[in-house]
Formats: C-alpha cells, structure tokens, sequence
C-alpha cells in the first residue's frame, strides 16, 4: 500500500498525477479520432516537430509551451501549405518536416546551446518540475477536447467514413477538420512534459488503440479510450517514480503490454471465426 | 460459333467465409459481349476475380479457353505515378518476362499496335494522369490486348467518361467483338445493357441470364437491385438509381 | 579543403556517399508505396534491440538485425488486425518500442550512450561499417532492378496487378525487408533518428523533378550521396553534429528541388485530414 501512498505524499507527483489525469481525458477522447481517421503519423511528427522549439525555449527565454506551441502550429501550416499544393504525398511531406525538425533540434541542442536543459528530457518527459502554467493548458487541452468531440463529432465521424458526403458538407468538413488537427497540436503541446517529443503517441494512440479492439461503438470507444489512458498513464508514473525512469518511455511500455493483452484477448482462436477478414 | 467461357453453377468466397456469389450459370460465345448488372456489393467483382482465378471457387466449374484480362476503373490507378501511356500498355507483357530479363522488342511492338488500335498512338509518350479519363480506358483496353487476351473483364468501363469518350470506348469495343473476343462488362447502366448480347444479372446468386429483351423485364430489375430502385424513363435512357454505400 | 585531407573525414565520406545513394533510391519507391511511417518507424524501434546488444557486448549491428525483425514481426502481427490497419498499428508498436528502448539505454550500465544511438556517428565509421554500407548499395540496386516490374504494378494499379504477374502483399513485404537491410546497415552511423532523412527527403526531391520513375530512382540516389557530402563538409566546416548537418543538408536539396521542378498536380484539392487519411 506504501507503493501506493508513498508518490502521493511527494506534491511534485501530485502534479505530475494530476497532469496525468487531465492528459488522458484529453488523450483518449482525441485518441479515439486519431485512430478512426488514422492520424497516427500525423500526431507522432506533431511532437517530434516540437523539439526544436524546445530547446531554443530556455536560450531565447520564452515559456516552454508557448516555443512548443509556435513550432508544432508552425509543423501544421507547413504541412497543410505542402498538402494542398499537391507537389509532395502527405505522408513524404509529413515525414520531411518531422525529418528536418529532428536535425534541426539535434543540431541546436548539440552544437549551438549544448548546455541547455538535457536531451533527454525534452524527447522522454519528465516527473519533475511541472509548472502551473503545464498544469493550466492540461486542463484548458481537456475541456476543450471534451467540447470538440461533443459539438463535432458527428463531423469528423461523417468525414472519415464518407468523405463524398463530407464534401457535401463543404467548409464545415473542412472547418472541422482544421480545427481537429489544431486541437491535436494543443494536446500534443500539452502532453510534451510529462512524455516528451518523441512519446506524445504514448497517450495520443496507444489507449485509443487498445480501446478499438475491445469495442465497436464510438461511445464506448470514447469512455474506454479515456479510462485505459488514465490507467495506463497512472501506473505508468507510479514505476517512473519508484524505478527512477523517464514517465514517457513507462507509460509507453505500460501501454504496450495493455495493448498486447487486448489483442491476444481478442485475437485468441477460440474468437477467430468473428474476427473481420482483410 | 465456339463457346469460349462457360460456368455452371458457379460458387465463389473469400477467404473461409460463405459464399459471395453463387448459382452463377452462363456460356458466351466468340465475339459476344455480356453485360453484368447488379448493385454495389451485388457479386459483380467477385464474379470477375473467380473467373480470374484470384479467388476460391467453392462449388461447381468455370471453363475459360483463353486467356483473360482483367480492365479495371481508371480511378483505381494512381494517376500521380509517372508512367507512360506506352508504359502501361507494357504492362500487359510484364506477366510473361522473367524478373532478370527487359521486356522484348516485339512485346514493344505489340504494345504500340495495341495503342494504335484503341487510337491512341500519338499518346504513347503522354503521362498517363493527364489522360482524360476515356483515354486512360482506352489505355487499359490496350493493355488487356497487350496480354493477348481473348475474354476482357472490364469493371464499369464507362463510369465518370464524358458522352465523346464514351463513343469512342463504344468503337473499341465492337471492334474487339468483330475480332471474336468475348467482354463482360460490369454495368449500372440498364439502358446501356441493352446494347450487348446477353445480359447476367447478380445479387448475391444469378437473378436472370439470357438476351437483352428477355432478361430486362421490370420483375428482373426489381429483384436484382431491390425495390428501392428508382426507374427513370426519359425517353431513350433508363437507369437504376440506387442509393451508394462505400 | 583540407579536411578532405583527413583519413577519418574520407571514410566518413566514402560512408555516407555510399549510405546517401543506396536510401535516396529505396526511398523513391517507399514514398511510392506510402510506407514514409513504416521507413520512419523502423529506425526508431531497433532501439531497443541496439541497446541490449551494447549491454550484452555483442555487435551492435547484430543487436540492430534482431530488433528490427522483432519490430517488423510485431507490426505485421498487429496489422493483421482489421480493425485498426497498419497505420495505427505501426503507432502502438513503434511507442512500445522506443519506450522500451529508452528506459534500457538510461540504464547506467550502458556502454554506449544513448545520444550514439539517437544521432549516430558518421565520424567513428568503422571498416565494418563500410562494408555493411557496401553490402547495402548492392542488395539495393539488384532488388530494385529485380523488383522494378513488379513494383511499378504494385503502385500503380494494385487490383488488377495478380494477373499482370505480381502479388501486392508479397511485394510490399519484400519492400519492406529491404527497408529493414537499409536501416540496419545505416544506423550506426546515421543514428536512430536521421537514418529516415536520407530514405526520404532525396527520393521527395527526385519526385519533384523526374518525369519517370527510372529517372526519379536515379536522381535520388545522386541526390542522396550529395546530401551526404555536402553535411559533412559543413559539418566539418561549422563544427555541428554530422548526422543533423546531413539531413538538413538532404532537406535543403529538397527545398532548391521545389523551386527547380515544376510542380504539376494532378490533384484536386482536398481538406487535408482527408489528405492524411486516404493515402494509406
């Protein structure tokens, strides 16, 4: 029980728990998007584009989120400009800014501010020293995904399944659109403390995801994302705290190791034959 | 007149599921065309991957005494993959050049006859994408004679062409029936059902099977799309309206 | 220049020449095929594989093989399941991963620290690494010629490819092992992270300018081995990390290829979620 009460009594894990908690809100109900509309690459490249920002944050003097912010928004537009204009496959262009904000991010950190904060703990989060201001955007992140997915839902929902009837609907598609992916930006900002650049799919995809094999509904599947992230990112930050571990990397293994027991639960033999075929 | 294709109670699944279509009865002739009706999901594709051998025949027999090509959707190709329309006629030698070899000179030869003969010779060079949409059709008609096939499969062959284009698709195919090749042509068009030999009608199972005038009857219609059909009768042209899931 | 002059600079150079030709022609047909996540993924996931080498003192390369197999092995296990398709499941198995990877490369015992892996060490290659690099542009120009057909017909019209003579699934899969050689033979000295520049940012360029694929193939690779030069002499010039300085270095080709190619679209323009989701 000690293993328990012991990181709650320490106020650094309250916030970090408290971060945690709101991040899964924010995370599984966004999570559940990602996952329907397939936008993993998207958010993963969304974090990894941060990086950069955050390491010029300290040398220049700017808030963290706020240098996070400009570069994963500036990541958005860039690639949004490329898409549009139809010279490079959305996935190339995606994978070409997160390329380039990952050599920029190395190259500064290493060569042109090395004595800024650690590498490792911008690409891998870390427990301590969560601020207000971290604690605020969790919150601001997880009311406004609670919002969005009430009032545009049905959108997004239409967009992904039908996106002939999705261009009937016109600027409203592509408004919800826009607005999804800029939400998907905020959340990853938001979850870079507490996982880091390269882990923001930690509790963007993977509870979605496990949440996807256990159930069909998109109601369910809203509920269910949010839970398993809270879970997922608890535990997660209880080994973080008693291992001495980055929380990013726990969480991500806590849930791997959820989402292989769902697919071994759902994909045993005896469940086969209701199995859906390529 | 020879018969070239025959099935005869044909039954077909995807991997170990139940049967996708069944009960399928046809033969065609040299030189016949056949149109497929049915809805979205009605069997018509599975019917032209069984003939293609790609997927499980679970009962009775399909009898094929040529080769057999396969003409897809023009939408379903990647237009922004940079290939000729020359190229994509060259496809159709791919099948019978060994991994370690080029493709040979008569097989180029061929695939710019087979471009000339859908008139569209002086597009060799032309990128494939910037193609109308008739004459990316035309190129995978080319392609399919490329691959000296005798019985073409072409899946809606006239779906999203301009009236012009439709015209000249139509030429290429008679000609190809004058030179006793045997299509089947997977249609929503009723109307344009009429044009053909014979006319198989699929939902699920063979609905009808016979000439234009016999199987087109209201009662076939209903049966094959449903009572939901919505029949227009603007004079000369009658379609089936049904609604569209994808 | 008389950096060329120095013995470990013309190693590092014949490395990544080498290095820069064999990815930027694999990349042309991974963008192609719309694997830029899979090609991205799999550099990442070897992590872990990499580190338990280290820690084991057996070759890393060894350590890399294994890992990228067990990845490549779990993403096509969880892809198998419809209901999420490979996009998502190459997501859960590339965070999975990675996190694994991190926690055993911040154990303190680690021989090789974890920004080796991370970055790489285009300086410190080695004659094995050359040979692994040697190795890597034969197996590619051979797979390539080889495989050219039958991925033409993958990409190009993937339903009607059985009866023109290819298997889809079975191409993609060997496309993919070859990705798997690729990142193995590359990321000791291009690092984790940017082993994924050089797959993709000249082969994107080249398909900006080549009117065929051929073409696209070749310019890649030439564009690949001129990004691979040019970081490193900035590198060396500057004084900044090689690895960064040559995947900026392949970005930058991209940009000058944007502003030489002319950009024909064929496509119409679309919402761009629409645009994410559908190319996979």
């Amino acid at each position: 029980m000690r293993w328990l009460t012991d990181p709650l009594a320490a106020p650094f894990m309250q916030r970090a728990l408290l971060a945690a908690l709101g991040l899964s809100v924010a995370g599984g109900l966004l999570g559940t998007w990602i996952v329907l509309r397939r936008l993993a690459f998207f958010t993963h490249a969304a974090g990894s584009a941060t990086f950069p920002g955050l390491v010029v944050a300290g040398p220049w003097g700017l808030a963290p989120p706020i240098a996070a912010l400009a570069a994963g928004l500036g990541f958005a537009g860039m690639l949004a400009r490329m898409t549009r204009r139809g010279a490079t496959s959305s996935d190339a262009a995606t994978g070409l800014l997160l390329a380039g904000a990952l050599a920029l991010g190395i190259v500064l950190a290493s060569d042109v501010y090395p004595s800024g904060t650690g590498v490792d703990r911008l690409l891998f989060g870390t427990l301590l020293g969560l601020s207000d201001a971290d604690l605020w955007l969790t919150l601001a992140v997880a009311v406004a995904a609670i919002t969005a997915t009430a009032a545009l839902g049905r959108t997004w929902l239409m967009t992904g399944f039908d996106p002939a009837a999705a261009r009937s609907l016109g600027v409203r598609a592509a408004r919800g659109d826009g607005l999804l992916l800029a939400l998907l930006a905020v959340s990853v900002v938001a979850a870079l403390p507490a996982v880091g650049a390269l882990l923001v799919t930690t509790l963007l995809v993977v509870p979605a995801a496990t949440a996807r094999l256990l159930t069909a509904s998109i109601g369910a599947l809203l509920a269910a994302s949010v839970a398993l992230a809270a879970a997922e990112s608890v535990t997660g930050l209880l080994l973080a705290y008693h291992l001495d571990l980055p929380p990013g990397p726990a969480i991500a293994i806590v849930g791997g190791g959820a989402f292989a027991l769902a697919a071994l639960a759902t994909a045993a033999p005896w469940r086969s034959g209701v199995r859906a075929t390529g | 007149m020879t018969t070239v294709i025959e099935t005869a109670d044909l039954a077909a699944a995807y991997a170990s599921g139940p049967p996708a279509l069944s009960g399928v009865t046809f033969a065609a002739d040299e030189g016949q065309a056949v149109a497929v009706l049915g809805p979205n999901g009605g069997g018509k594709t599975t019917l032209f991957r069984a003939l293609l051998g790609e997927i499980a025949v679970v009962r009775g027999t399909i009898t094929i005494g040529d080769a057999t090509a396969y003409v897809p959707q023009t939408e379903r190709s990647r237009l922004d993959f940079p290939v000729s329309a020359l190229d994509v006629a060259l496809m159709g030698a791919y099948a019978r050049t060994r991994w370690y070899r080029r493709v040979t000179a008569a097989d180029r030869a061929s695939a710019r006859a087979a471009l000339e003969r859908v008139g569209l010779a002086d597009q060799a060079r032309t990128r494939f994408g910037e193609l109308s949409g008739g004459q990316r059709q035309r190129v995978l008609i080319a392609r399919a004679l490329v691959q000296d096939a005798r019985v073409l499969l072409l899946d809606e062959p006239f779906g999203g062409v301009d009236h012009a284009s439709e015209q000249a698709i139509m030429d290429t195919l008679d000609d190809l029936r004058a030179d006793g090749r045997v299509l089947l042509i997977a249609t929503h068009d009723v109307e344009q059902a009429r044009r053909w030999d014979r006319v198989l009608c699929v939902r699920g199972e063979q609905i009808a099977y016979g000439a234009p005038a016999d199987t087109l009857t209201n009662a076939v219609l209903e049966a094959t799309y449903g009572p939901e059909i919505v029949m227009l009768d603007c004079g000369h042209r009658a379609v089936a309206i049904q609604h569209h899931h994808h | 220049m008389e950096i060329l002059h120095s013995g470990l600079l013309q190693r590092a150079l014949l490395e990544v020449v080498v290095l820069g030709g064999a990815c930027g022609a694999l990349g042309v047909w991974l963008l192609h095929l719309r694997e830029v996540y899979a090609a991205e993924s799999l550099a990442h996931a070897m992590l872990p594989g990499l580190v338990l080498a280290s820690l084991a003192g057996v070759p890393l390369l060894l350590g890399a093989t294994g890992g990228v197999l067990a990845v490549a092995a779990l993403i096509a296990l969880a892809a198998r399941d419809s209901r999420l398709g490979s996009e998502i499941a190459v997501g859960v198995v590339v965070t999975a991963t990675f996190g694994l990877g991190a926690v055993l490369a911040l154990a303190p015992d680690v021989p090789v620290g974890l920004d080796k892996l991370l970055f790489g060490d285009l300086l410190g290659a080695a004659t094995a690494d050359l040979l692994a690099a040697g190795a890597l542009a034969v197996i590619v120009a051979v797979a390539l010629l080889a495989g050219h057909r039958a991925m033409t017909l993958t990409v190009f019209d993937p339903v009607s490819a059985p009866s023109l003579g290819a298997r889809p699934a079975r191409v993609r899969l060997a496309v993919l092992a070859l990705l798997a050689v690729a990142v193995v033979a590359a990321v000791l000295s291009l690092g984790n992270l940017l082993v994924f520049a050089l797959l993709v940012a000249p082969a994107a360029a080249a398909m900006r300018i080549g009117r065929s694929v051929r073409a696209q193939v070749l310019l890649a690779a030439a564009l690949g081995a001129s990004a691979g030069v040019l970081g490193l002499v900035i590198s060396a010039e500057l004084d900044v990390a090689a690895g960064g300085a040559v995947a900026l270095a392949a970005i930058a080709l991209y940009l000058a290829a944007g502003l030489a190619g002319s950009s024909r679209s064929t496509a119409r323009r679309r919402s761009i979620v629409e645009a994410l989701g559908a190319e996979r």
